[in-house]
């Protein structure tokens, strides 16, 4: 079950004064992938706080599945750049810890946990403590912790950006895998236009600052997505037409305010 | 011979034979011995005498430099005597004496100067304690912390007190005033008057001395060496001591009394002087030997006597410390300062 | 056991033995009579020779640490989650945390005792007021060291403030808590001691306290050194124990308890 994301017309201005985002109006239908790329400073981590409910819009609207966003509405999951595993306690008591939280019993959340950790290959590794894994298995736990509580929207800030890059295209089959499974609406926020290409249906290119949408492209590519596609001409020509936008995106940062 | 060599060598020889006959004599005061007095609580009328000598110069005829170390409630001056920071230190009672001994800690009292322990239980008035032997049945009896370890053993075993009343006495009359019922302790010539001045009514006042506790007090203690070695030394500070005291007591005590207020000031002269009228009138200092043989008197037998009472009271084992050994007498009961009294006493 | 852990025992081990052995030789080298310094071996005499009542007074003096640390630890956790769930608590609160932790024990021991009659009672609330706060210091640091990414988390969940508590603020602070723990250890000997100088009454309910103040006031210099050492010794099991269970808690996952 996935839900649509809409943004009308969405400022956000920080107690500091700082506008991270204006007038941005951006609509994603169920289901779809998204990549939101940009330089740095243009306000994409923002767009994804907002659409998490965590902030909440200084104007404009923020709309889930057709109802206003509030952080707590379920169905959302939200992966950070550091895998954000709790260190004392057991890998599969991570992954549970959002079924425990919306008050599934002890047994029951750890029989979820065990199959979403299985799905990223981390079975067993179940009762290991986040110490004793490598980067790239704390971030599969960490998608398995994501994806654990079936979520209509699923985002992801950044997630792959502190691996290597062997792992990270690992990583990017696996979120294609595991996307593909329960089909969550995702907004993927990369600084890595290969990746952005690589994983979406659509890329939503921001810049300046504050942050507008400055190019909204899709990947006319089909899925499922093979390591082998990065070498295909048509993805090479996309990467081109995103930088071309990237490029536009941050001439227009470093023009006038 | 030409007349002017020998005029030289007379004036010569004039000079040197003055000066063999006077420097020996101006020896005390051309080089003073300096002392080290440690008393054992801050400056009160206790301690008037040894002030007064200070003062009015007697330490200083006798050759002696001397300055006076207070004690006080979180001073404990004992350790320095033995340690050797100070020459001669004010002990308060016996029990402090044979405990020296027991430990082979080598002291000697020298001179005692209160015939009488000024250490009493004072009781609010009309509450049935007018009777001694009705105190033990108080709730509530303040002790301070040295006090719980001599002579409150000492109540206990022999006047059937018991430890369930004990509560620390802090050198603030704050309890004690405040309940009835309580009972705390107190040098009989000061605390009554602070009651008096902070409580607005006299207490009951029970010397420990009248029921059995006859230990000398406020004696003079000095190191076993010194009376070995410097035995004139001590004589003169004994002397002197006592000196200082006939004029404390009987003479005009207006600039001790200041000293003592420079030290502490947080007594008043009134204090003082009603401090001394009651030592007077209690006999606690020139009463029984000290008439007859001079302030700081001391002998043995008492001193005997006094160690038999502490061991029926359990805080010493019979033969434990030999009473013989805690005091050296040779410096005292020479009737130093029986003529002075006289001439003070006979003046208008 | 691996060589370092035996080196964590033998080396301190041998350095205190080799103090010793010099502070024996010392004293009877140059004399020095048993009031001014007493030798160690007379010390464990002398402990020896007085361990039954040592003992009933190290006792003492062990159930009142122990009383403080459990009530410095329950207190300062519970004002700790007070004050990171209510701001406003917390600022009108912690002013009279810090006025408790400055006020030097040794003055107001004695007035304790003028409001609660049992000299046990007040000897434990002085303990407790001397530890009490480094606990609550930490923890509330600690509580407020949560992963902010976790909180993120946990607010995306949907978390009640009871849940934040349980499954992210008190697992965080634990560390906190720990480090916090270690210092009131001691501090509530110190406490329990220092307070009895100030409060106790000898004769009934004493402690270590009691026995080196006597030792003093009868120039018993062995029996109070052979009372300090008693002491010295709950100080260092305290510190043992601590650290002991800090490993336990702490051992697999917390930078500070890795080897």
């Amino acid at each position: 079950m996935s839900a649509a994301i809409e943004l009308d017309q969405v400022d956000k201005r920080f107690a500091n004064g700082v506008a991270a985002v204006q007038a941005l109006s951006i609509a994603i239908a169920a289901g779809q992938f998204v990549s939101l790329l940009g330089p740095s400073g243009c306000g994409k981590s923002t767009v994804l706080r907002l659409v998490a409910g965590l902030e909440q819009p200084s104007a404009g609207r923020v709309r889930i599945g057709g109802e206003a966003a509030q952080a707590r509405s379920a169905a959302m999951s939200y992966v950070f750049q550091e895998p954000t595993l709790m260190p004392w306690a057991r890998v599969l008591d991570n992954v549970a810890l959002p079924m425990r939280i919306q008050g599934a019993a002890r047994a029951a959340a750890r029989e979820k946990a065990h199959q979403a950790l299985a799905a990223v290959g981390l079975a067993d590794r179940a009762g290991a403590y986040p110490a004793e894994l490598s980067g790239g298995m704390k971030m599969r736990a960490s998608l398995a912790r994501a994806l654990v509580t079936r979520p209509a929207v699923l985002l992801l800030d950044e997630p792959f950006a502190a691996l290597d890059e062997i792992t990270r295209h690992r990583l990017n089959d696996e979120l294609l895998a595991l996307w593909g499974t329960q089909v969550p609406t995702a907004v993927f926020v990369t600084h890595s236009v290969f990746e952005a290409v690589y994983l979406s249906q659509r890329v939503l290119v921001m810049g300046g600052r504050p942050g507008r949408l400055v190019a909204d492209l899709p990947i006319a590519l089909a899925y499922p997505r093979t390591p082998a596609l990065r070498l295909q001409p048509q993805f090479t020509q996309h990467c081109r037409t995103v930088i071309g936008a990237l490029q536009r995106a941050e001439a227009g940062a470093a023009g006038p305010r | 011979m030409r007349p002017v060599h020998s005029l030289r060598r007379a004036w010569r020889r004039a000079w040197i034979l003055t000066a063999a006959c006077v420097l020996p004599a101006t020896q005390s005061w051309a080089s003073p011995d300096p002392v080290v007095f440690a008393t054992n609580w801050k400056a009160q009328a206790a301690h008037g005498g040894f002030y007064q000598a200070l003062v009015d110069g007697t330490y200083a005829r006798y050759g002696l430099a001397v300055t006076i170390r207070q004690g006080g409630p979180q001073v404990n001056n004992r350790p320095l005597l033995a340690a050797g920071h100070i020459d001669f230190l004010m002990t308060g009672n016996l029990l402090h004496a044979f405990d020296n001994l027991k430990n082979g800690v080598p002291t000697l009292e020298v001179a005692a100067i209160f015939q009488k322990d000024p250490q009493a239980l004072i009781a609010h008035p009309g509450q049935g304690y007018e009777r001694f032997d009705r105190l033990k049945e108080a709730p509530v009896v303040l002790v301070a912390k040295d006090a719980q370890f001599t002579w409150w053993q000492w109540l206990k075993a022999a006047h059937g007190f018991r430890d369930e009343q004990l509560r620390p006495y802090n050198f603030n009359l704050g309890p004690f005033l405040a309940n009835v019922r309580a009972l705390q302790q107190g040098y009989a010539m000061a605390e009554p008057i602070y009651v008096r001045r902070e409580g607005g009514f006299e207490p009951v006042v029970h010397l420990l001395a009248d029921h059995g506790f006859d230990t000398y007090s406020t004696l003079i203690e000095t190191r076993a060496a010194t009376v070995r070695d410097r035995p004139d030394l001590v004589q003169r500070f004994v002397d002197a001591s006592i000196l200082g005291w006939y004029n404390y007591l009987y003479g005009d005590r207006h600039a001790a009394n200041a000293a003592m207020l420079r030290d502490n000031p947080e007594i008043s002269e009134e204090e003082l002087e009603a401090s001394v009228a009651l030592m007077r009138s209690q006999g606690i200092v020139d009463s029984s030997d000290a008439l007859r043989l001079g302030i700081g008197a001391m002998d043995l037998p008492r001193i005997r006597h006094f160690f038999e009472s502490m061991v029926q009271a359990g805080l010493y084992r019979a033969g434990e410390v030999d009473p013989s050994q805690v005091a050296a007498l040779q410096f005292v009961n020479k009737g130093v300062g029986l003529d002075l009294k006289r001439r003070l006493v006979a003046r208008p | 056991m691996s060589a370092l852990r035996r080196a964590t025992i033998w080396v301190p081990a041998a350095a205190a033995l080799a103090a010793l052995m010099a502070w024996e030789a010392v004293v009877r080298l140059r004399g020095i009579p048993p009031y001014i310094l007493p030798a160690p071996s007379l010390v464990v005499r002398t402990l020896w020779s007085n361990l039954d009542s040592l003992l009933v007074s190290w006792l003492y003096t062990i159930k009142i640490t122990f009383g403080a640390l459990l009530l410095a630890l329950a207190g300062g956790v519970m004002l700790a989650a007070v004050f990171a769930l209510s701001r406003a608590l917390e600022l009108a609160l912690y002013p009279f945390a810090i006025a408790l932790q400055v006020t030097p024990i040794v003055a107001i021991a004695p007035l304790i005792l003028i409001y609660v009659d049992s000299t046990t009672a007040s000897l434990l609330i002085c303990a407790f007021i001397v530890a009490f706060f480094p606990i609550l210091s930490n923890t509330l640091v600690g509580l407020r060291s949560a992963d902010p990414n976790l909180q993120d988390l946990l607010t995306l969940y949907g978390a009640t403030r009871w849940q934040r508590l349980r499954w992210l603020l008190a697992p965080s602070a634990l560390p906190y808590l720990i480090a916090g723990l270690k210092i009131s250890g001691g501090l509530a000997l110190i406490g329990a001691v220092v307070a009895e100088f100030a409060a106790g009454a000898a004769g009934r309910e004493t402690g270590l306290a009691s026995r080196i103040l006597e030792a003093s006031f009868r120039t018993e210099i062995p029996k109070m050194y052979a009372a300090l050492t008693l002491v010295a010794l709950t100080g260092m099991a305290i510190h043992l124990a601590s650290n002991a269970l800090g490993r336990l808690l702490l051992g697999h996952w917390h930078p500070s308890e890795r080897r």
